[in-house]
């Protein structure tokens, strides 16, 4: 999670005063953490950086509404990871970036577009990561962004219901379906001591 | 023994306080071993590093965004010159408004006063003159009730009390005035037996009121005298009996509607 820079909150006032050029400054500061939790979420350069883009600017038309309860950092961060969501939402379907052949969501075996790599070579060769992207793609997309955010990017139960909207009890019940989902699709892959 | 779920063992990997199961992976090995397969599954689930963006990332993300930004404080001032404007403009309304209403007002009661100075001369010689005739009455109608008390109080006082003298006067002191305005008004009015009668009167008022040296035992015995003599009290009686034939205007009077 982004933490906030002491002087935030006086750049927020510059601008909010007239000073355009000062958000220049938080755009520059932050956007590194943002391209990184919307490529995780996403699993696009150029998804990512579209999120990234349109969170500063929705972040600099809702300044005005933004209280300092939270740190600027947090505050962004959301609108990124909703971002994000939002974008992997309106994917089609069909999308190319999706394993093919996928007919059924809750089969548990994984399907690679190239068969001809064997799993145990896969975890060998240390290709996990990808076939790990593979599984993650056939996950809800409140689904993967629970997930991303609570094992990737650390962030706590609160953090992941405030992120995405959503009750508590909502975010943990959302991530532990998408760690029971990946666990069953990655098992085959699985090395046994 | 009950084993722990799924969610309880994910629960306890990623929570950075102890859940409560920490105790139970210590005493149950089945349970401890399927954390440790959970362990390693959720180790091996590393996701692609995400690609690295220079230091001047940032700077691209400002200068692309930059030019659909609109200035917070332009548009505060359009926005002030706006309100600025429609304060104006409601003010001027407001003004405007209460000018009208003014000068409505004005015309109007310059309207109704030209309309009340051409009514009143037609109205008076029917109507006019009974209300003024009223009011006379009524003050009359006191007037004559406060007289006839004191006459009665003057007929049995007792000259050697001196007490009783002393509020004889001043009653006297005040129905002066108003016996004067009556009897001018009898005089208007051309009613010579009401005229002569308060004229009586004023005489006897005015000594009881002024008496040189006060009032003592033998001007009290004459002015007792005096009233009997011109049968003074027995004149305002009657004076004072014609009232109940302008009962209403009594009521009037009572209602508040002559005055």
């Amino acid at each position: 999670m982004i933490r906030m820079g002491k002087n935030d909150f006086a750049v927020i006032r510059a601008i909010l005063a007239g000073d355009k050029e000062a958000y220049g400054a938080l755009v520059e500061r932050h956007s590194h953490s943002l391209f990184r939790v919307a490529f995780r979420i996403t699993g696009n350069e150029a998804d990512a950086e579209d999120v990234v883009q349109e969170a500063f600017l929705r972040g600099y038309q809702k300044l005005e509404s933004f209280e300092a309860r939270s740190s600027f950092g947090t505050w962004i961060y959301r609108i990124a990871v909703r971002g994000a969501l939002d974008k992997i939402s309106r994917r089609p379907a069909d999308d190319s970036s999706r394993v093919a052949g996928a007919a059924d969501p809750e089969q548990d075996e994984v399907q690679v577009a190239d068969t001809a790599v064997r799993p145990d070579r896969l975890l060998l060769s240390g290709e996990i990561g990808a076939l790990l992207q593979l599984a993650m793609q056939r996950l809800t997309p409140a689904e993967r962004t629970a997930f991303v955010l609570r094992h990737v990017e650390d962030c706590s139960t609160e953090e992941i219901a405030a992120a995405l909207g959503i009750a508590p009890s909502a975010a943990k019940q959302a991530v532990f379906r998408a760690i029971k989902k990946l666990r069953s699709r990655l098992a085959p892959l699985r090395v046994n001591p | 023994m009950n084993h722990l779920s799924e969610e309880e063992l994910i629960e306890q990997y990623y929570s950075r306080d102890d859940t409560g199961a920490g105790g139970h992976l210590a005493a149950c090995a089945e349970c401890a071993e399927t954390y440790a397969e959970l362990k390693s599954d959720l180790a091996a689930m590393q996701t692609a590093a995400p690609p690295a963006r220079d230091a001047a990332y940032g700077e691209r993300v400002w200068r692309s965004i930059a030019p659909f930004l609109p200035v917070y404080e332009a548009r505060k001032r359009s926005w002030l010159r706006g309100g600025a404007w429609r304060g104006l403009s409601y003010a001027s309304a407001c003004a405007l408004l209460v000018a009208g209403a003014f000068i409505a007002g004005r015309v109007w009661e310059h309207k109704q006063i030209q309309t009340t100075a051409i009514a009143i001369p037609a109205a008076i010689p029917q109507k006019a003159a009974p209300p003024q005739q009223r009011l006379v009455v009524v003050v009359l109608s006191d007037h004559l009730d406060r007289s006839e008390r004191l006459l009665v109080e003057l007929k049995h006082a007792d000259t050697g009390s001196e007490e009783m003298v002393s509020p004889l006067r001043d009653e006297a002191r005040s129905l002066l005035a108003a016996n004067r305005v009556c009897r001018q008004n009898a005089k208007k009015n051309d009613d010579p037996a009401l005229a002569a009668a308060l004229a009586r009167l004023d005489h006897l008022l005015v000594e009881l009121a002024n008496q040189k040296g006060g009032l003592n035992a033998a001007s009290l015995a004459r002015l007792q005298d005096e009233m009997n003599s011109d049968s003074l009290l027995f004149e305002v009686r009657v004076l004072r009996s014609r009232i109940p034939d302008q009962q209403p205007v009594a009521n009037n009077r009572r209602n508040g509607g002559t005055i």
